[in-house]
C-alpha cells in the first residue's frame, strides 16, 4: 500500500491524484470508483472527475451577477415617504447621508456590506476563473481559501435585502410614514443570488490540476 | 496458472471527443444573457420613456428643488424638475423638468406655470399640502393640442382661472385699484358667481384695469346693458329711516369685490374681453343704465380764484340741476406771465355730452360748441354747497341772467375754460351757529314767567267779584240807557224844536209887519238868558264826550286786566251820566227854554216890538251862531259813540255771541246808536240850515 504524503502540497513530487489512479470520488458521499462510472453506487450520485462546465457556469453567473448588481446602485433601494417628504435613496447615496449625519460606523459597515463585498467576489471569482483558466499553479492554497472565504460570505451578503424587507414590514404607518424597497434592493438579491451560483459552480479541484506532480 | 501476462489489447486513446460548441454550451448561459436582457430593455424603456425636457423660468424659485419638486396638472403629476439654475445674467432662475411624454404635446403658447406656495387670504387657505410636502409646480393649459413649445415663463402668482373652465372673461376699468384685488369675488344677486384677476394699470397710468372672468352659466346674465359697481368695504347712510349700515360680505370688506346687475333688457351679448367700467356704488350704477358709461368724456376745465376746499375729485357737475358730469381733476396752474401771474385752481369737468342733450353720435366738438353757446348766454360755473353737514361742494353751471359776457376760451391748458361766478357757499358753520345763537337769544324763562303771571292775572279776574258782577252792570246799564233813550220827552225834542221854529218863523213874518220896537230891550234880554240856558243845556254834551274818550282812551290801552274792571267803571260812568240829573233834565230844560221861547214870542207879538226889530235880530243871530257851535260837536260826539259802540261790541263778544247780555247789550248799542244817529241828522239839519232857527224855514 502506498502511502500518500498528505501533507505536502504543490509540485510535490510523487503526488498521484484520484484521477491519475483512474479513481474518482462521489462528490455526494466520498465512495471511490472506477473512472468512468456514471453513477456512484452507493448513492446514485452522479459521477464526474472534473465538471468540464464549471467554468462556463462560473463565468455565466458571474456575469448575470455583474449585470444585476449596475441597476442595484443606480436605482434607489428605499423608498421613504413621511409626511414631511419623500425620499429614494440608492446604496451609497444612503451611506454617504449616513457619514453626512455623523454614523460613520454605520455607513461604513453599508459600505462594506454592499459595496466592498460584492466587488470583492466578483474580483475573486474573477480571479479564480482566470488563473484556472491559464492553468496556473502559484497559490493554490490561498486561491483556495479565497475560494472557500467566497462561499462563505456570500450568504452575507443578503443582510442589506433583509434590512430593507425587514424596515418595509415594520414601517407601514400609512400616511405618516412608509418603507418601501426600491427596484434596486431586488437587483441586489438578484446579484447575490447570482454571485453565490457562480461560486458554488466552481470547481475548486480545477484549482489543484495544476498543481503538477 | 501461471502468472503470466496474457496479451492485452494496446492502451485505449481514450479521449474526449471535441463536441461542438452548441453542445459544450451550458444553459446556464442563458441567466446572463436574460439578465443582460432584462436590464438593457428596463434601460431602454426608461430611455424611451423619458419625458421631454422642458425649461421654465422663474424671477423666485423658492422651494423647488431639483429632482424632488414636481410639476402637476389638475392636481395630477405629470413631471419632475430635473435641475435648478441661473440663466446668463442671473436674471431668471431656470428650472428644467421632465414633463411626461403623453402630456408634453398639449403643452402650447398658452401653457402658464406657477409655484404652489402655501397661501392664507381672507378666502381661505391653499396650497396647505405644500407646507409639508414641499412646493411644487402647477401647470395650466388648454386640452388642444398646438404646436408644442418648450420654454415657458414662470408666472409669479398662480393664474385663477384654469383652462378649459366654462365661463366668460371680460374686462373691467375703475378709476381706483384700491377696491378691487386679485380674487376678489364677483357678486350676482349675492350670490358669488365669478372673480377679479390681478389689477393692473393701463397703458397711460389714468385707469386700473382688471379681468374678471364669470363662471358659466351665470355668463349668460352679463350683457352690454349690464352695470358693475363697487362692493367693497361697507356703506353708512343717513336718512329719514335712521343710519343704515351696509355691508356685503366679510370677504368684499376687506379684499374688495364687485357686484353686477342687468336691468335693462335688450342689451347684446358679449363675447370674451368685453370692456365694463366700474361705479362707485349701485345707485351710480343704476342711474347711468341710460347713458353710455363707455362714451367719450368731453373735459372742460374751470379757473377758480378763491379755495376749492371741500371739492374732491368725482364731485358733481350739475348743469341745470341735472347731473352732467363730474370732476376728474383739481389742480394748481399758473395763469400769465410775469407780474401778472397768478395762480389759479384748474378744476376740469367730465363732462359726458349725452347728459347734456346730444343725440348720440355727437363729437365732443358738438358739445363744445353747445357748452360755448351757453356760455355766451350767460352760462357760468360755481361752487354751489353740496351736502351742508358734510361741507362737501359741487359744481353748477347755471345760466346768470346780468352776467358779463364771456366766451369759453382755450387760453389755459389743454382744455376749454368755462368762466365762473361767484359761489354760492353756505358754511353749515356758521349758519348753524346763528340759528342756536337766536335759540339761546329767546328769552324763555322771561316768556314762562309772563305766561304764569298772566295765568295768575287771570285767575284772579275771574275769580274777582267785581268781574262777574261787569255783566249784571251792564245788563242794568243799558237797560237804563234804553229808557232814557226812549223817553218820549227826548224824542220829541226834535219835534218841539221845529214847532218852536216854526213859531218863530211866525213871529219873524209878524214882527216884520209890526212895530216891536219898542219892547225891544226886554226882548233882547229874555233872548240872551234863553240862549245863555241852551248853552248851559248843552255844555254837558262835551263831559259825555270827554267820558266816552277816557273809555276809548283805555280800551285802546286794552290791558285784558284792567279791560273789564275799566269797562265796569265806564258803565258806572255812562250809568251815572245818564243817571244825573242834568241828563235827565236835558230835554226838560230844552222843553222849559222852548216855553220860555214860546212866551217871549207870544210877549212879543202881544207887545208888537217891531222897532226893535233889528237889534232882535242881531241878538238872535250870535244866539244861533252859539247854537251852532255847541251842535258842531255833536257829529265828533257821534262818532266816537261809534267807535265806543263798536269796541265795546268787540269786547262782549268776547263773552260770547248768543249769551243774552250779548243780545241785550246789542240791542242797547244799536238803540244808542240809532238816537246818535238821530242826533247826527239833527244837527246836520241844524248845520245846514242854522237860519231856520230864526227864520222858521
Amino acid at each position: 500500500m502506498q502511502v500518500f504524503d498528505l501533507g505536502s502540497t504543490g509540485t510535490t513530487a510523487g503526488l498521484i491524484t484520484a484521477r491519475n489512479a483512474g479513481l474518482v470520488a462521489c462528490q455526494r458521499c466520498g465512495q471511490v470508483h472506477a473512472i468512468g462510472t456514471a453513477y456512484c453506487k452507493r448513492c446514485e450520485g452522479r459521477l464526474q472527475s472534473r465538471d468540464t462546465q464549471s467554468l462556463q457556469k462560473v463565468w455565466a453567473w458571474l456575469i448575470a451577477g455583474i449585470i444585476a448588481y449596475f441597476p442595484a446602485n443606480i436605482y434607489p433601494m428605499l423608498l421613504t415617504n413621511t409626511l414631511v417628504e419623500h425620499s429614494e435613496s440608492t446604496i451609497i447615496g444612503g451611506a454617504v447621508d449616513l457619514m453626512h449625519h455623523g454614523a460613520i460606523g454605520i455607513a461604513l459597515i453599508v459600505l462594506f456590506a454592499s459595496v466592498v463585498i460584492p466587488i470583492g467576489k466578483f474580483g475573486a471569482i474573477i480571479y479564480l476563473a482566470l488563473s484556472v483558466q491559464s492553468k496556473s499553479a502559484r497559490n493554490p492554497h490561498e486561491r483556495h481559501k479565497a475560494y472557500e472565504l467566497v462561499e462563505f460570505i456570500g450568504r452575507w451578503s443578503m443582510i442589506d435585502v433583509f434590512v430593507v424587507a425587514i424596515l418595509s414590514a415594520m414601517v407601514q404607518l400609512n400616511t405618516v410614514a412608509t418603507i418601501n424597497p426600491g427596484i434596486a434592493a431586488l437587483s441586489f438579491a438578484l446579484s447575490v443570488i447570482f454571485t453565490m451560483l457562480s461560486a458554488q459552480s466552481f470547481d475548486s479541484r480545477l484549482i489543484w490540476d495544476a498543481d503538477k506532480p | 496458472m501461471t502468472d503470466t501476462n496474457p496479451p492485452r489489447p494496446a492502451r485505449l486513446d481514450v479521449r474526449p471527443v471535441k463536441r461542438p460548441i452548441w453542445q459544450r454550451f451550458s444553459l446556464v448561459w442563458l441567466a446572463p444573457v436574460l439578465a443582460l436582457a432584462v436590464s438593457l430593455g428596463a434601460a431602454w424603456k426608461n430611455y424611451a420613456d423619458r419625458g421631454t425636457l422642458i425649461v421654465i423660468s422663474f424671477e423666485n424659485a423658492a422651494g423647488v428643488a431639483a429632482g424632488e419638486t414636481l410639476i402637476k396638472y389638475r392636481d395630477v403629476t405629470v413631471g419632475k424638475v430635473e435641475t435648478v439654475e441661473f440663466a446668463p445674467g442671473l436674471g431668471d432662475v431656470l428650472v428644467h423638468a421632465r414633463i411626461d411624454k403623453d402630456v408634453a404635446p398639449y403643452l402650447d403658447d398658452d401653457a402658464e406655470f406657477w409655484v404652489v406656495r402655501p397661501d392664507v387670504s381672507v378666502r381661505g387657505i391653499t396650497g396647505l399640502d405644500t407646507v409639508l410636502s414641499g412646493v411644487y409646480i402647477q401647470g395650466n393649459w388648454d386640452t388642444e393640442a398646438d404646436v408644442a413649445q418648450f420654454e415657458f415663463t414662470g408666472l409669479e402668482r398662480p393664474t385663477l382661472t384654469l383652462a378649459g373652465q366654462d365661463g366668460t372673461r371680460i374686462i373691467l376699468r375703475a378709476t381706483d385699484g384700491s377696491t378691487v384685488s386679485a380674487g376678489a369675488p364677483v357678486l350676482h344677486k349675492g350670490i358669488e358667481v365669478g372673480y377679479l384677476e390681478t389689477p393692473e394699470l393701463n397703458f397711460d397710468g389714468s385707469e386700473v384695469i382688471v379681468a374678471a372672468f364669470i363662471e358659466s352659466p351665470y355668463d349668460r346674465r352679463i350683457t352690454t346693458s349690464t352695470r358693475f359697481w363697487d362692493t367693497s368695504g361697507f356703506s353708512v347712510s343717513f336718512g329719514a329711516g335712521g343710519v343704515s349700515l351696509n355691508v356685503n360680505s366679510l370677504a368684499s370688506l376687506i379684499e374688495g369685490g364687485v357686484a353686477f346687475d342687468t336691468v335693462v333688457s335688450g342689451g347684446a351679448t358679449i363675447d370674451d374681453g368685453h370692456l365694463f367700467s366700474i361705479f362707485n356704488n349701485e345707485q351710480s350704477a343704476r342711474e347711468s343704465l341710460f347713458t353710455d358709461p363707455d362714451a367719450e368724456l368731453l373735459h372742460v376745465a374751470v379757473l377758480f380764484e378763491e379755495s376749492v376746499s371741500g371739492l374732491t375729485v368725482g364731485s358733481e357737475v350739475r348743469f341745470q340741476g341735472i347731473r352732467v358730469g363730474e370732476v376728474s381733476e383739481i389742480s394748481a396752474i399758473v395763469v400769465g406771465e410775469g407780474d401778472t401771474a397768478q395762480v389759479r385752481l384748474q378744476t376740469v369737468l367730465a363732462i359726458e355730452p349725452a347728459r347734456l342733450g346730444m343725440p348720440a353720435g355727437s363729437t365732443n366738438d358738438d358739445a363744445i360748441a353747445l357748452l360755448s353757446d351757453f356760455v355766451s348766454r350767460g352760462l357760468r360755473a360755481r361752487m354751489v354747497t353740496g351736502n351742508i353737514l358734510s361741507g362737501s361742494l359741487m359744481i353748477q353751471l347755471a345760466e346768470i341772467e346780468d352776467a358779463l359776457p364771456a366766451i369759453m376760451t382755450r387760453a389755459v391748458g389743454p382744455y376749454p375754460v368755462i368762466p365762473t361766478t361767484d359761489s354760492q357757499i353756505s358754511d353749515v358753520a356758521a349758519t348753524a351757529e346763528g340759528v342756536l345763537a337766536r335759540i339761546n337769544a329767546l328769552p324763555v324763562e322771561e316768556l314762562m314767567d309772563g305766561a304764569i303771571d298772566l295765568m295768575d292775572s287771570l285767575e284772579r279776574l275771574a275769580n274777582d267779584d267785581s268781574t262777574r258782577q261787569a255783566p249784571q252792570s251792564l245788563v242794568a246799564l243799558l237797560d237804563e240807557s234804553r229808557a232814557l233813550i226812549a223817553n218820549d220827552d227826548l224824542q220829541n225834542v226834535p219835534a218841539d224844536l221845529r214847532a218852536v221854529i216854526a213859531e218863530l218863523d211866525s213871529i219873524v213874518a209878524r214882527a216884520n209887519e209890526l212895530d216891536i220896537v219898542g219892547d225891544i230891550d226886554g226882548v233882547v234880554a229874555s233872548a240872551a238868558q234863553t240862549v245863555a240856558s241852551i248853552q248851559t243845556a248843552t255844555q254837558n254834551l262835551p263831559q259825555i264826550t270827554a267820558n266816552i274818550e277816557a273809555l276809548t282812551a283805555k280800551a285802546n290801552a286794552l290791558e285784558l286786566e284792567a279791560l273789564v274792571a275799566s269797562a265796569g267803571s265806564t258803565l258806572d260812568s255812562i250809568d251815572a251820566l245818564i243817571a244825573s240829573d242834568d241828563t235827565m233834565d236835558l230835554p226838560g230844560t230844552v222843553n222849559g227854554a222852548l216855553d220860555e221861547m214860546r212866551v217871549f214870542l207870544a210877549e212879543v207879538r202881544e207887545g208888537g216890538a217891531i222897532e226893535n226889530v233889528n237889534a232882535v235880530l242881531a241878538s238872535a243871530n250870535e244866539a244861533a251862531q252859539a247854537v251852532e257851535e255847541a251842535v258842531a260837536g255833536l257829529p265828533e260826539l257821534s262818532a266816537r259813540a261809534n267807535s265806543l259802540v263798536a269796541q265795546t261790541q268787540a269786547v262782549i263778544e268776547s263773552y260770547g255771541e248768543r249769551s243774552r247780555f250779548n243780545a241785550e247789550t246789542m240791542a242797547t248799542l244799536r238803540d244808542i246808536q240809532s238816537a246818535a244817529d238821530a242826533l247826527t241828522a239833527l244837527a246836520r239839519t241844524i248845520q245846514r240850515n242854522p237860519s231856520s232857527l230864526l227864520t222858521g224855514r
